[in-house]
């Protein structure tokens, strides 16, 4: 059956729809709602009910470039919200809990790709997918729970400050060194590219925003949607054709409105489209999803589970107790970073995109069920944390 | 009074205002306009949702509050155009400067512009109330005149001028 893409694409709409509006009625998080449909909907199996074709929406190049629009918008997003000042005015708490995190959650993500006998390079990306925590899920958990106006939103959302700026780096460091395999030339060359594309953004971020005020004055929101999302487009389709990551691109495009007073109108203005493309992103990934190749990585899906929830909850714990919250609190904050989602994600595309060994499959199938996991258990825990912590209390008295 | 204002990334913005001793209101503005107040009685208990409210109606409330927003719901008697002016119902707080003050002393027309029509005191009402009308704490005066002229009557009522 040749459907126009048209048909595809309103398929894939209507599904993440509906199943968004599914999961918010459960009261659970909707990325991993995203990633299932995309996985029913998609060329994989299963790809029949009876005699019904589940094969309704089959990647293409239009999907990929929607979802790769959905990546930009999410990186351009952190960048935009990332607030220099915040960081600045909170230093030593924010780098003492940021560390904490790091240094618990992603040596043990390091570990398990030894354990597992991955590559150094393969242990790297596994380590950044189960380290970086949800900002998307556990902010909107945070805000649902009523738990933003308390005191141990302070210490979760510092950390998440933390964690993003260290994604942002991380992933630049990363591509260039995954992209840019081959001789140690080609890496140093690879990674000097970056480096210098980059550093030209990050000037025109803190040198430029007054000029880049004037520039994206205008009364009409329509043209100054164009205009953003223009730039944004253009600058990381830039950087992808010169072997850098989009994702960082954008995400420095985004640092360099964060300095401007135009931060609360894109915020107003573009956020509907982040919406629309991020969840065609979430949706892509469970269309380009085999889900029989979860069979493979059980084993350490299971492990991965169990060690990093545990780790995310001792570092939270420690974190809160070092901002001076009561015990009940800190395990709330541990708790709260539990969840992964978006970011995992967007390394686990790259890692595809870099396509050799364990990176091409095990790693994308890997982060697939994992973040399906950790968004719904995170969620979970996040909702039923006086339960938890009761209980944990009882055990450790 | 001391208010803390942080940025909360991807949410928008959260104030929170010191009252009573520990007890604090916290205000998130959300990035597409919407408004959550809370109420945290002291730093070891759960923030309580108290409201959610659009950016318009937020506004009306803000205006409510700072005294410059007042719409009589019961206008049916008052058929006369008032131009600029409007009628306000005030109660005059115990701590006021001006309980125990008669009409006369309290001078509220020359030093705010507005006109005391009528004191509710109670169950009764004082219609059209002589100069030395003494001003007792619990009265509602029932006064006519501009917003501005309003407010500042609102001021002279309350104590934090004399502060």
């Amino acid at each position: 059956m040749a459907d126009p893409l048209l048909v595809q694409f309103g398929i894939a709409v209507t599904a993440i729809a509906l199943v968004g509006a599914l999961a918010s009625r459960i009261g659970l998080s909707v990325i991993p709602a995203y990633i299932v449909v995309g996985i029913l909907v998609g060329p994989n199996p299963p790809t029949a009910i009876g005699d019904v074709s589940l094969r309704l929406v089959r990647t293409g190049e239009f999907i990929d470039l929607l979802a790769e629009l959905g990546i930009v918008f999410l990186l351009f997003f952190l960048g935009l919200e990332f607030s220099l000042q915040q960081l600045v005015s909170n230093r030593d708490r924010l780098v003492k809990v940021g560390l904490v995190d790091l240094g618990i959650n992603f040596l043990l993500g390091l570990g398990l790709g030894v354990l597992f006998g991955f590559s150094w390079l393969e242990s790297f990306f596994l380590a950044g997918i189960v380290y970086i925590s949800s900002s998307a899920v556990i902010t909107k958990s945070l805000i649902d729970q009523g738990w933003i106006a308390n005191a141990e939103s302070e210490p979760i959302l510092g950390t998440l400050v933390f964690e993003d700026i260290f994604i942002a780096v991380y992933l630049a460091l990363l591509s260039a060194v995954a992209l840019g395999e081959g001789t140690p030339m080609d890496a140093a060359i690879s990674i000097g590219t970056s480096i210098a594309f980059l550093a030209l953004l990050v000037g025109v971020a803190w040198y430029g925003s007054e000029y880049v005020e004037r520039l994206f004055q205008t009364e009409s929101n329509e043209l100054f949607l164009l205009r953003v999302t223009g730039i944004t487009v253009l600058i990381a389709g830039t950087a992808l054709a010169m072997g850098i990551s989009e994702a960082v691109a954008a995400f420095f495009v985004g640092t360099m409105f964060s300095q401007t007073d135009h931060v609360s109108r894109i915020e107003q203005v573009l956020s509907p489209t982040r919406d629309l493309f991020a969840a065609v992103f979430f949706f892509s990934i469970g269309l380009s999803t085999d889900i029989t190749l979860l069979a493979d990585v059980l084993l350490l899906l299971g492990v991965a589970v169990l060690i990093t929830t545990i780790g995310k909850f001792v570092s939270g714990t420690l974190s809160g107790r070092s901002y001076g919250l009561d015990r009940t609190r800190s395990f709330r904050v541990g708790l709260g970073m539990v969840p992964r989602g978006e970011f995992s994600l967007v390394l686990s595309t790259l890692a595809m995109s870099v396509g050799t060994g364990a990176l091409g499959e095990l790693i994308p199938a890997f982060t697939v069920g994992y973040v399906l996991i950790m968004s719904i258990l995170g969620t979970l825990l996040i909702q039923h944390a006086d339960r938890v912590t009761n209980t944990l209390e009882t055990a450790f008295t | 009074m001391t208010i803390y204002e942080s940025e909360i990334p991807g949410v928008g913005h959260k104030f929170e205002l010191e009252l009573d001793g520990e007890e604090r209101l916290v205000v998130i503005i959300h990035h597409d306009g919407k408004r959550e107040l809370y109420r945290r009685p002291s730093p070891n208990e759960d923030s309580v949702k108290l409201a959610s409210l659009t950016g318009k109606k937020a506004r009306q409330l803000g205006s409510i509050l700072e005294g410059a927003y007042f719409q009589p719901v019961e206008m049916d008697e008052l058929n006369v155009p008032l131009g600029e002016s409007i009628i306000e119902w005030i109660e005059v707080k115990a701590e006021s400067p001006l309980t125990g003050q008669t009409l006369e002393e309290a001078a509220i027309r020359r030093r705010t512009g507005v006109s005391v029509i009528a004191i509710q005191r109670g169950e009764e009402t004082i219609a059209n109330p002589k100069p030395d009308t003494t001003i007792e704490s619990g009265d509602i005066l029932v006064a006519i005149g501009t917003r501005e002229e309003q407010a500042e009557l609102t001021t002279l009522l309350t104590t934090d001028e004399g502060n």
